[in-house]
This record gives C-alpha cells, sequence and structure tokens, in this order.
C-alpha cells in the first residue's frame, strides 16, 4: 500500500489536469473492479458490484493545489496565480514542476526594504518563478501561459509517517483503492469517484453522484493535525488515533445517522477512531449533500501535518485503520 | 451588430425583461423555436439536421447596477448595487429608475468638503439619488422601493473603438444575435441561452444545463483588460485590440483543457487573434453549466473590455469581430467537440 | 392550543443545524391531524402534504434548526473548545449556561468570562476571539465528546404579549406553517401543498433545495424571519407588529409577489416591505435556482435581536404569515 501511495502522490495532478492520476488508479485496480467511465467532468468512477441491490459511494479527489501560469517576461520568467486559493508562503525557494520543466519559486525586491515588505506581505503579485529560460519565446514553448504547476517534491518515509506533496488527497485515493482491492464479493455495490477540481470549489463532485444517487456517500479526504507545537488549539485531532469522523467543517455537516453508524462499526470492531470538528474547510460531501434530491454523505479523514505545502505528513495506522472502517461501512452500513 | 440598442436598453439582474424583449423580436424569425424559461432566460434553438447532439452558446443579458432600497422624507431614493459595482465611479452620474424616472447621484460641492474629505471613498449607504423632489410623498408616485436603477450611457464609436456601458455581457448578446442572423443549420441543435442574473452569483445558468442538457457550452462574455498605465504588464488580464480571450481557468472551474485546445486550434488554422486571458479571478456561467446536473464541459470566450462594471467600458471592435467570426468557425467545426 | 404556546413549545426544543430531529417529530406532532400525510426524506427533512386540485404544487418552507455550538476539543481539567454553528455573535455568548447533548443525553455547561477584578486593561477593549472562548464542562457528569452539539439553555417566556426566547428564527416561521394548516382546515386550497421543514438553513446546507428538487415544485414560498425595530441606513424600517414582510430582489419571482400582494390587500392583510438586492440570505437563493427554475417569493416575519437567546416575535405577526401561506393557497389561481 505504500507503494501506491507513493506512485499516487508523486503523480502531477493539478486542479483540471487529473489525467496522470487517473492512469495510476486504473492500472492499481485492474482484476479488482466491475466497470469505471469517466463523466462529462472527467470525474473517474469505478464500481464493484453487490449483491444487496443497495448503492454506497466512497469519494476521493484527484487533483491537487498548484500553480498556473499567467505572464511571461521578455526575460523568460513566469508570473503564476494560484490554483486551490493557498497562501503563496510555502512555494518561496521552492521548485514547482510543470510537465515539461521545473522552475523555482521566489520573490522580487530591489532595495533591502522592498524584501522585506515583500516577504511579509507575501503574495503572487511579487513572485515569480525561473524556468533557467532567457527570453519570453524560450518560455513560451515550454511553459506557456495556462500551464499549471505542482510541487516538485519527493515522497518519504520516516518509521510509519509518510510524507509528500499531495497526500491532500492521493491518501484518499490509496484508501479508496485498498477498500475496493480487498473487498470481495461485496454486499452493497460500491461506487468510487476519484473526483476532479476539489480544490478549486468542489467542482467535480457537484456532478458526480448525478446519474448514481447513492443510499450514502462518504468522501475521504485529509484533515488538519494539532499535536505539532503550538498547534491550533481549537482543533482535537491527531496523528496515529484512527480515522477522524468527521462532525463539521465550514462546509457541511455529517449525515447523522451516518456518523452514527461509523461509531458503532469502529466500536463494534474494536477499529481506533477520533471525531472531528474543524473550523475551516471543507470537502466534497457537502457538493453530494446538495446533489439533486440529495445525497446522505459524510466525511472521514486522514488526520494531515502540514496540510497544502510540499510535505503534508500523515501516519500508516491511520490509513490502514480508515480502510478497515470503511470496509465496514461499504459491507453493513447502508 | 446591436452593440448600440443593446447596451442602451436597462436590465439589472432580475430586471432584464426590456434587453429579453429586444433580443427576442430580433431573433423570433431567424431561428426555430424560442421560449423564455421560469427564471426569465430567453433561450433559441436552430435545430441540427440529423437528430443529436446539442450545443450551447451563452451570454448573460443582465448589468451591474442598483435598487432602490428606500424613499426618504426629503424626496430623494437610497440605493444599493445590484452586482459587483465600485462606489467610486457613482457619485456625478446620470441613472434611470424602473426605465422611466430621470435621477442624478450628486455629491456635496468640493468648496464644501475638508481637505481630508475629498479622498475618501464614497459610501453607498450615504448617496442618494435626486430625481427633482422634495417630498417622500412625491417622489413615492414615480418610484418604488426594489425598482432597478441604471447608467445611462450612450453608445459610440469612433476610432475603431467602442464605449458604452454594459459590454458585460452585452458584447456576448450581440455576438450571438450577429451568429444567429447568419447561422447556417448545422448536423447537430445549436441552443443559445440569453441568461439572467449573472452578476448576482451566476443565477440563471443554473437551471440551464437541466433544461437543454449539451454536450458542451461555449460562454460568450465581455471580459476585464487592465490594460491600462497604471497597472504594470504583467498584471494584464487581457489587452484590448489582441483578438477574443480565451478563458483557460477562473474562479472555481478550470476549462476543460480538450475545449480550450479546441477553441485555440481553431482560431490558429483560420488565422484569427486570439490571446490566453492571463488573471484567474472572476467567474462565468462556465462554472455553473460545468458544476450542474450531470455535468456541462465548458468554455469561455471573451471580447476584451477595459472598465467594465462602470458606467463606461470601451472595447475594440476587431476584437468584437473576431470573436463572432471565432464563434462562427468553430460551430463550423463543431463536431470536434463532441468527440 | 394557542399560537403563543406553539412558539414557546418549538423555541424550547433543541436543534442545532444537522440534529433538528427533536424538533421536527414536534412539529409533526402538531401539524399531522390538519395535512393528509407527513413524511421524511433521504436527507431528513419533514414534509406534510395537504392536498388541493391537483394542477399546481406550492412548497411552503420552513428551516427547523437553529445557531448553536458544537464541541471542537476536549482540554484536561474539565474544558471544551467549542465551535459554532451558524453565524453567533460572541456578545451574546459570554456567560451563558449551554445544553449539551452527549451520546447519553443532555447535560451542562457555562460558557465562562473572567471576571473584572483579574482581567488585563487592554483585554477589556475587545471582545474575546472564538479561538479564546471555552466551555466549562466540569458540571456535567456525563461523557462529553468531540462533536456533541449544543445550544443556550433557556426558556421562552412572554413580554407584554410578545414571545422571547431562542430559536425563534426559525420555529416562528414552523408554526405559522403549522397554524396555516390549522387554518386551512376550513378553506379549501387549490394547490397541491407541501409544508415543508427543512434543515441546515443557518450553514447554507443542502435541506430546503434538496426537497425543492425531489418535489419538482411549480411554486415556492419560503418563511423565514427578519431584522424589526433596526433602522438601517438607506432602508426601510420593519416593525414589529406591522405583518409579514415581502421581500424584493432578484431571487423573488416579482409577478409572484405582486399577486400575493394583491391577496393580501384584498383580504386586509398588512404587510411590509424589503430590498434584497443581491441575496436574501434565506433558502430562497438557492430554491429558485433548483432543476429547471421554481417560481419563489420570500416571506418573512419580523424578529428583534437574531441568532441570540432572547429572540423576540410579536405573536401577530406569526398568526398573519399563517393568514397570508393560507389565503394564497386559497385563492390563487394555479
Amino acid at each position: 500500500m505504500i507503494e501506491t501511495i507513493r506512485k499516487l502522490a508523486e503523480a502531477y495532478g493539478p486542479s483540471g489536469r487529473e489525467e496522470d492520476v487517473h492512469r495510476i488508479v486504473l492500472e492499481e485496480l485492474k482484476n479488482h473492479i466491475d466497470g469505471y467511465k469517466f463523466d462529462r467532468v472527467g470525474n473517474l468512477i469505478v464500481w464493484k458490484d453487490g449483491k444487496s441491490g443497495k448503492k454506497v459511494m466512497l469519494d476521493a479527489h484527484s487533483d491537487e493545489i498548484g500553480l498556473v501560469v499567467t505572464n511571461i517576461d521578455k526575460n523568460g520568467f513566469l508570473r503564476v496565480e494560484t490554483v486551490g486559493g493557498v497562501p503563496p508562503h510555502p512555494y518561496v525557494g521552492q521548485r514547482v514542476k510543470f510537465p515539461q520543466c521545473t522552475g523555482i519559486v521566489y520573490v522580487e525586491g530591489e532595495t533591502s526594504q522592498d524584501m522585506k515588505k515583500n516577504f511579509s506581505n507575501l503574495s503572487f503579485d511579487v513572485m515569480y518563478v525561473d524556468i533557467g529560460a532567457s527570453s519570453y519565446e524560450e518560455a513560451q514553448k515550454v511553459a506557456p501561459i495556462g500551464t499549471f504547476g505542482v510541487y516538485d517534491s519527493r515522497f518519504m518515509q520516516n518509521g510509519d509517517f509518510l510524507t509528500s506533496k499531495a497526500m491532500d488527497d492521493r491518501v484518499g485515493c490509496a484508501v479508496v483503492i485498498e477498500v475496493l482491492k480487498r473487498l470481495n464479493s461485496p454486499n452493497n455495490t460500491v461506487y468510487c469517484s476519484f473526483s476532479t477540481q476539489e480544490e478549486i470549489g468542489l467542482m467535480g463532485a457537484r456532478v458526480a453522484g448525478y446519474d448514481i444517487m447513492p443510499e450514502a456517500c462518504i468522501a475521504i479526504d485529509v484533515t488538519a493535525s494539532s499535536d505539532t507545537p503550538k498547534a491550533f488549539k481549537r482543533h482535537a485531532m491527531v496523528l496515529k488515533k484512527g480515522p477522524a469522523i468527521k462532525v463539521k467543517d465550514r462546509a457541511s455537516i455529517s449525515d447523522r445517522k451516518i456518523v452514527d453508524k461509523l461509531i458503532e462499526l469502529a466500536e463494534e470492531s474494536g477499529i481506533p477512531y477520533q471525531m472531528e470538528v474543524l473550523t475551516m474547510g471543507g470537502t466534497n460531501a457537502a457538493a453530494f449533500q446538495a446533489t439533486a434530491s440529495g445525497i446522505a454523505s459524510a466525511t472521514v479523514s486522514i488526520p494531515t501535518r502540514y496540510v497544502h505545502t510540499p510535505s503534508e505528513t500523515v501516519h500508516l495506522d491511520d490509513i490502514k485503520n480508515c480502510v478497515n472502517l470503511l470496509i465496514e461501512y461499504v459491507q453493513k452500513g447502508v | 451588430m446591436y452593440l448600440k440598442e443593446l447596451t442602451e436598453i436597462g436590465g439589472v439582474s432580475g430586471d432584464e425583461s426590456r434587453v429579453r424583449d429586444f433580443i427576442a423580436s430580433k431573433i423570433k424569425d431567424k431561428v426555430d423555436e424560442t421560449h423564455v424559461d421560469k427564471l426569465g432566460n430567453l433561450i433559441a434553438l436552430k435545430k441540427g439536421k440529423k437528430n443529436g447532439k446539442r450545443f450551447l452558446l451563452a451570454a448573460h443579458m443582465d448589468e451591474i447596477g442598483f435598487m432602490v432600497t428606500n424613499i426618504e422624507d426629503d424626496g430623494t431614493l437610497s440605493f444599493s448595487p445590484i452586482g459587483g459595482v465600485d462606489p467610486r465611479v457613482v457619485p456625478g452620474k446620470r441613472v434611470k429608475i424602473a426605465d422611466k424616472v430621470t435621477g442624478v447621484i450628486g455629491y456635496k460641492a468640493i468648496h464644501l468638503q475638508k481637505k481630508e474629505e475629498i479622498f475618501k471613498v464614497p459610501a453607498f449607504e450615504n448617496l442618494r439619488i435626486y430625481i427633482g423632489t422634495d417630498s417622500k410623498e412625491a417622489s413615492s408616485k414615480l418610484v418604488n422601493i426594489g425598482d432597478s436603477v441604471v447608467f445611462t450611457t450612450e453608445y459610440r464609436e469612433e476610432n475603431g473603438r467602442a464605449t458604452g456601458k454594459a459590454f458585460d455581457d452585452r458584447a456576448g448578446c450581440s455576438v450571438m444575435m450577429d451568429l444567429i442572423d447568419n447561422i447556417d443549420r448545422y448536423d447537430f441543435d445549436v441552443y443559445f441561452a440569453f441568461l439572467v442574473q449573472e452578476e448576482v452569483g451566476l443565477r440563471g445558468s443554473a437551471v440551464i444545463a437541466e433544461q437543454i442538457q449539451p454536450d458542451v457550452a461555449i460562454v460568450l462574455e465581455g471580459t476585464t483588460a487592465g490594460d491600462n498605465p497604471e497597472v504594470p504588464e504583467y498584471k494584464w488580464a487581457t489587452h484590448i485590440g489582441d483578438g477574443p480571450a480565451v478563458t483557460f481557468m477562473h474562479r472555481g472551474y478550470v476549462v476543460s483543457s480538450k475545449v480550450v485546445q479546441n477553441i485555440m486550434s481553431i482560431a490558429q488554422k483560420n488565422g484569427i487573434p486570439y490571446q490566453a486571458k492571463r488573471r484567474t479571478a472572476g467567474g462565468t456561467d462556465a462554472a455553473r453549466l460545468a458544476g450542474t446536473w450531470r455535468g456541462v464541459p465548458s468554455g469561455v470566450i471573451s471580447v476584451p473590455s477595459r472598465y467594465i462594471h462602470s458606467p463606461v467600458s470601451m472595447i475594440d471592435l476587431n476584437d468584437y469581430h473576431n470573436t463572432v467570426g471565432l464563434v462562427e468557425k468553430i460551430l463550423d467545426e463543431g463536431e470536434v467537440f463532441f468527440k | 392550543m394557542d399560537i403563543k404556546k406553539i412558539l414557546v413549545e418549538l423555541s424550547n426544543t433543541d436543534g442545532p443545524s444537522g440534529y433538528e430531529e427533536a424538533v421536527l417529530q414536534k412539529i409533526e406532532k402538531l401539524i399531522a391531524p390538519y395535512v393528509d400525510r407527513t413524511w421524511r426524506n433521504s436527507m431528513s427533512t419533514l414534509i406534510a402534504e395537504k392536498r388541493g386540485n391537483g394542477k399546481g404544487k406550492l412548497g411552503v418552507f420552513a428551516h427547523a434548526d437553529e445557531v448553536g455550538f458544537v464541541i471542537s476539543k476536549i482540554e484536561e481539567d474539565g474544558f471544551a473548545r467549542i465551535e459554532v454553528t451558524g453565524g453567533i455573535d460572541p456578545k451574546v455568548s459570554m456567560a451563558q449556561r449551554v445544553k449539551i447533548y452527549t451520546r447519553d443525553g443532555a447535560t451542562s455547561g457555562v460558557i465562562g468570562f473572567l471576571a473584572p477584578h483579574l482581567q488585563k486593561e487592554e483585554d477589556r477593549k475587545s471582545m474575546p476571539h472564538p479561538d479564546n472562548i471555552f466551555a466549562d464542562i466540569s458540571c456535567s457528569e456525563k461523557r462529553i465528546r468531540v462533536g456533541d452539539v449544543s445550544v443556550p439553555d433557556v426558556e421562552a417566556c412572554e413580554i407584554n404579549s410578545k414571545i422571547s426566547g431562542k430559536a425563534l428564527d426559525n420555529r416562528s416561521g414552523c408554526a405559522s406553517l403549522i397554524w396555516a394548516a390549522k387554518m386551512l382546515q376550513k378553506i379549501r386550497n387549490e394547490w397541491d401543498l407541501y409544508f415543508i421543514f427543512s434543515s441546515e438553513e443557518e450553514i447554507a446546507g443542502p435541506g430546503a433545495r434538496t426537497i425543492a428538487y425531489e418535489l419538482n415544485l411549480d411554486k415556492a414560498i419560503v418563511v423565514d424571519v427578519t431584522h424589526a425595530n433596526e433602522k438601517v441606513p438607506g432602508y426601510p424600517l420593519i416593525k414589529l407588529g406591522e405583518g409579514p414582510v415581502l421581500t424584493v430582489g432578484p431571487m423573488v419571482d416579482k409577478s409572484f409577489k405582486d399577486k400575493i400582494s394583491e391577496i393580501c390587500s384584498r383580504n386586509g392583510l398588512k404587510t411590509q416591505i424589503e430590498p434584497a438586492p443581491i441575496h436574501s440570505g434565506t433558502d430562497a437563493d438557492e430554491v429558485q435556482i433548483t432543476r429547471i427554475g421554481i417560481s419563489t417569493t420570500v416571506v418573512s416575519i419580523p424578529l428583534l435581536f437574531m441568532h441570540s437567546p432572547v429572540e423576540t416575535v410579536d405573536p401577530k405577526d406569526v398568526e398573519e404569515t399563517a393568514r397570508l401561506i393560507a389565503v394564497v393557497a386559497a385563492e390563487m389561481e394555479v
């Protein structure tokens, strides 16, 4: 499973450009699913037939945050804007991978005062990307306006701590893949969406459930973790205590019946879990809840340190326990 | 080209009927069907020769403006913006209320202001429309709370440029009307949706996908330019005169790369100038179309416009004609969008 | 049962967003005698149907949820951190006893506030930030967990024939629907009427839009509350006791609103007017743009001190709102 996580997390897949990730997902799922399709906005939807006549859905988004080239100057330096509304801080001095080249992000400033000001009010307005081009034409060839980039970051394992860019939400993709691999003749039919464009506003998930309308849907995503020095004090989530059953974030309140069922199943099977209230953010569950006549939906999260940085860090135990909990749910939850 | 007539009609979000009536009167004999839906969107259909695929073109009819929110004791009107209007473009303008009453938005004379007041940003809650009356009773005979208020700028062409109000998005409406004037019959159905309530949250387009169920959509817009001497070139969104702007991403939606590629290669093949829109701020109805029903892959092509959301905006007429030309070619080669 | 009693009873029942079950049960009991049937959909929305002549469907919406709190973290020594559900001003939350719903039933907590003697001078200048607010749960004998929901612990009362209590946003709306159903026992409604008690309005959730989709309504009246006796510069003053308020704005079908105005004046029913240039801030904003569009209007009950534990309404306004619904259902042509 670690290898799957590595492959997925290192893949290039900013919002709207998820093809590589979907290809890896399909390779992993070969012989483990009964069918798949790409819908009209690029969501990959796979399924495994059950016998109960009921449908349950799992969702993990396949995109990651990134940058997009918006301008190129005459000396070949790029200007960028954010894809996914992330603050620019993690990008300072960071390498960014475009499909045809790699660049370095840095901050402009003609005087030391400028530099100080630009660093303290950091924004992409005062940042540029150096791709080693020396003219507009040269840059335009390899990174034309509209090219998307992601952190250039390698997967790393520290004991059972796993670190990479894009754990948000490739770790969710890996969890869903593992659930499908381990489900032999499922009770309920399981649909899984590897949704596009979550980071820019839950775009793909708004339509992914429309033709399926399952009895229930669980979005698997990452959540903040408060087990680092002076971490956010209103959050309870920590690594190693199991998957977090979300009650609320800023976009949705998890369906109460699903939450109760998840707790019941976790306690029955002795799977460690924690409860989550996130004072920010949102997941695809909000989009599924609002689909057509409504899909009862909840979120199960993998606590993650340093979300939206090149070093998103998760713990293997939480991932394994998340898989166990979801298998229980898709078998017995609806 | 219908830019003069279209931009001089008032049609604030939620009160688009006059724009709709004008468009309907001009297009109804040139298409196979028109109808007005429950929200007030005007939908026209040019049927295809073969039954099957549906190509949607969409532009919004509404413009930014104001609503009368109260009639004050002195007969002046309080008002609040509909859509994103900067209060700094409002004082000293003439407006029309409910398409009948003329008013002016005055401001205390410079002589009477303290020095520090001159550069203060006016607040909508302190601005009033004067309609020549001196009592609540007198004003109440002329206007109602909830009436819409629009700027009254006349359209003008000079030196290859057009100035006027509401190019966002009467430019898109006019492009669609030009297309309808000369439209061929294609294999596929072509739907034209003239939409309401874009400026208040992409609302008209929210009910379109479910009704028409299109296979692909192209949204036609009048979009921001930003190419003025106070803005460094790398912050421009578009440059007027460089051709229609093709959007690769904006708020809430990364445009399907297939759609972007198709648009750009059709432009290249036909020698039509175009530019990539270089900023990602702002949204269009494409985000709604992609995110409702089963999702509609949607592109955005815009006529670059300076100073939008103000009483006077500016476009280059070549950009306008090139937009019409580009969309015509897109329809001619429409089949590639269904692959 | 009179309208005051209904208001008090509904105000005293607790149902923060996503946890409306107790409120819905109470409403179901109250409305059932006056309608043909009641049911719940997959999103836990309560629907009460009163058939008309079968030619058109009119949905009358009132959200059943209220603003509240949710426990986000358990601290040591009997304290907890909290997150708000919906927009609550910290000024009306300080030094407030709250009810907390644990898995083993309701218990108490106190949102504590430091005595003036111990405050620092600079702290007196501003309200505490939500991050610095805490609930003291040491007075609870029950185990409180992350995700447990909470509301102010107050009982509604009568003040000079007005009703004051928590959650009158929007239990007043709910009461007006129940009362309208009661009035319609004697009047025959032309429209097929659906009284809809939906969830999660306070977090802009999916309750109203999903049932609007499911029922495929022709027309919708969204009943909510609005600020009374508060002069907002540039806006007309809405007064308590002066009758229901009709909204004008893009989310309202003007011809529908005009028709309602006409029916009201024919029936000697006084209404007030409220302009909403962009959003109404009610479920109408989403209901109008459901499916192929729904002709929608907003009717509001004047209310004082919104989102506080001392929200206040005039029962006459609630009755008049009920009468408005009844006469529209009876007299408007399908």
